[in-house]
């Protein structure tokens, strides 16, 4: 192995990574293209990185150990409450949000207890850790919906996110603040999404997402067709983002092509 | 513990910490096997890291977290698996003085035969990596870090990292296309 070939191997793995400059990237590329040795090389390793994306995946933790976590940094009794904005995760906590939910009007803000949020959470983890997240199993939305419109008095919507990378698992009844509430899961690689419709009585609820941590879950909460739809993941927080987006997405298209 | 964390502590770790549990967890499970061990592991670091908290801040939390999580591991190892440690030791080196490196020598294996390799052969490949490349891999591929971020890791300087990758998976290449 000569030292020039091994400084170009290298540099084929830099570039592979994305973590060449332009001109760096355009240089080895210019090689790659003149030695055939190295083009092969090249082929052999992206051919490696495919298989490696394919079956060796970033593991989920086992549920047990995350509630372990979960419970040794649950809040102290006194809640905190700190304004931030929604971008930055670090500190992304919603200020008292201006929302309330059914008759008791609650107020929900983040640190304190909070008990809506704490069950759709707990119904989430509950969901996880049994290995039975739905109590209707289907990738059918028309399977779903009906289902659940048989057992809740509430229209729900139900969307299919499959070809955004969001395979629908099926449905499940949570019980939220006393009342039934239809749940939808979604899967994500190896997560789950769970994503709760509560009726919304507030018109001054803001309606944009809000990204909150309930329990060392990221949950995302926002408003709109006259309900709050609560997401709840142990995937990344801008994931989870993502997801509420192509929701949102897909109910204002349900809604503007609504038969009247 | 001795004294409980504080809220402020346990705030940054559920907002900072916690949502990195699957990356702590894949990096645990390659360096000691999966199983009740990683777990262990993980759940040491993320105590190690609520301590930490108390008067730390940290800029980057997952790199911060998979550097704990990797001294922990190499913690455990010690203890636990001498062997691994001493043959990590030596890796570095012993590839640094070694002439020509099997995947010279032998016939270049084709992309293809690579590509086909199946979750039990990869993972039995990179279970026989010496562990400061397989590390290295496994922060790349599987949480996705930038060279960077495996330096911040690892403690080691980026153009190690850099070689360390490009050995592991040499040597992933060799050994993926050598059994047939």
């Amino acid at each position: 192995m000569n030292g020039a070939k091994d400084e170009d191997r290298l540099l084929l793995n830099a570039l592979l990574d994305g973590e060449l400059d332009a001109k760096g990237a355009l240089e080895i590329e210019r090689r790659v293209a003149e030695d055939s040795d190295l083009a092969a090389e090249r082929k052999r390793i992206s051919a490696l990185r495919g298989a490696l994306k394919l079956n060796i995946p970033r593991e989920a933790a086992p549920a047990t150990l995350r509630a372990r976590l979960v419970a040794a940094s649950a809040p102290g009794t006194k809640p905190r409450i700190v304004a931030s904005g929604w971008r930055g995760y670090g500190a992304a906590i919603a200020a008292t949000i201006a929302l309330t939910l059914g008759a008791d009007r609650l107020a929900l803000r983040y640190g304190g207890t909070n008990p809506v949020l704490e069950s759709v959470v707990a119904a989430h983890m509950r969901a996880q850790i049994s290995g039975a997240p739905t109590d209707v199993a289907s990738s059918d939305r028309h399977t779903v919906k009906p289902w659940l419109a048989a057992k809740i008095p509430v229209d729900s919507f139900v969307v299919d996110l499959a070809s955004e990378g969001y395979p629908l698992l099926g449905g499940r009844v949570d019980i939220v603040n006393g009342a039934a509430a239809p749940t939808l899961v979604y899967k994500r690689r190896e997560h789950l999404v769970s994503i709760t419709q509560l009726p919304e009585h507030n018109r001054n609820f803001l309606q944009e997402p809000r990204l909150v941590t309930q329990a060392g879950y990221p949950v995302v909460l926002w408003s709109e067709a006259g309900r709050v739809f609560v997401v709840v993941s142990d995937l990344a927080p801008a994931e989870l983002r993502a997801f509420s987006e192509r929701f949102r997405e897909a109910v204002e298209f349900q809604q503007a092509n609504k038969p009247e | 513990m001795a004294e409980p964390a504080s809220d402020e502590a346990r705030r940054l770790f559920r907002e900072q910490v916690l949502p990195w549990l699957d990356d702590a967890y894949s990096l645990a499970r390659w360096l000691a096997g999966a199983g009740a061990d990683a777990e262990d592991i993980v759940q040491d670091a993320y105590l190690k890291a609520l301590k930490a908290l108390e008067h730390t801040r940290v800029e980057n939390p997952r790199a911060w977290l998979l550097a704990i999580v990797r001294t922990t591991a190499y913690g455990w190892l010690a203890k636990n698996r001498p062997a691994a440690i001493v043959l990590a030791g030596g890796a570095e080196e012993a590839e640094a003085h070694a002439p020509a490196a099997s995947s010279d020598a032998s016939p270049s294996p084709e992309a293809a035969l690579i590509e086909a390799a199946d979750r039990a052969r990869l993972s039995a490949a990179i279970e026989a990596l010496p562990i400061v490349f397989r590390e290295a891999l496994v922060l790349r591929e599987v949480n996705g870090l930038s060279y960077r971020e495996i330096a911040e890791a690892t403690g080691a300087p980026v153009g190690t990292v850099m070689s360390r990758l490009a050995r592991a998976r040499g040597l992933l290449i060799a050994k993926l296309g050598d059994s047939q």
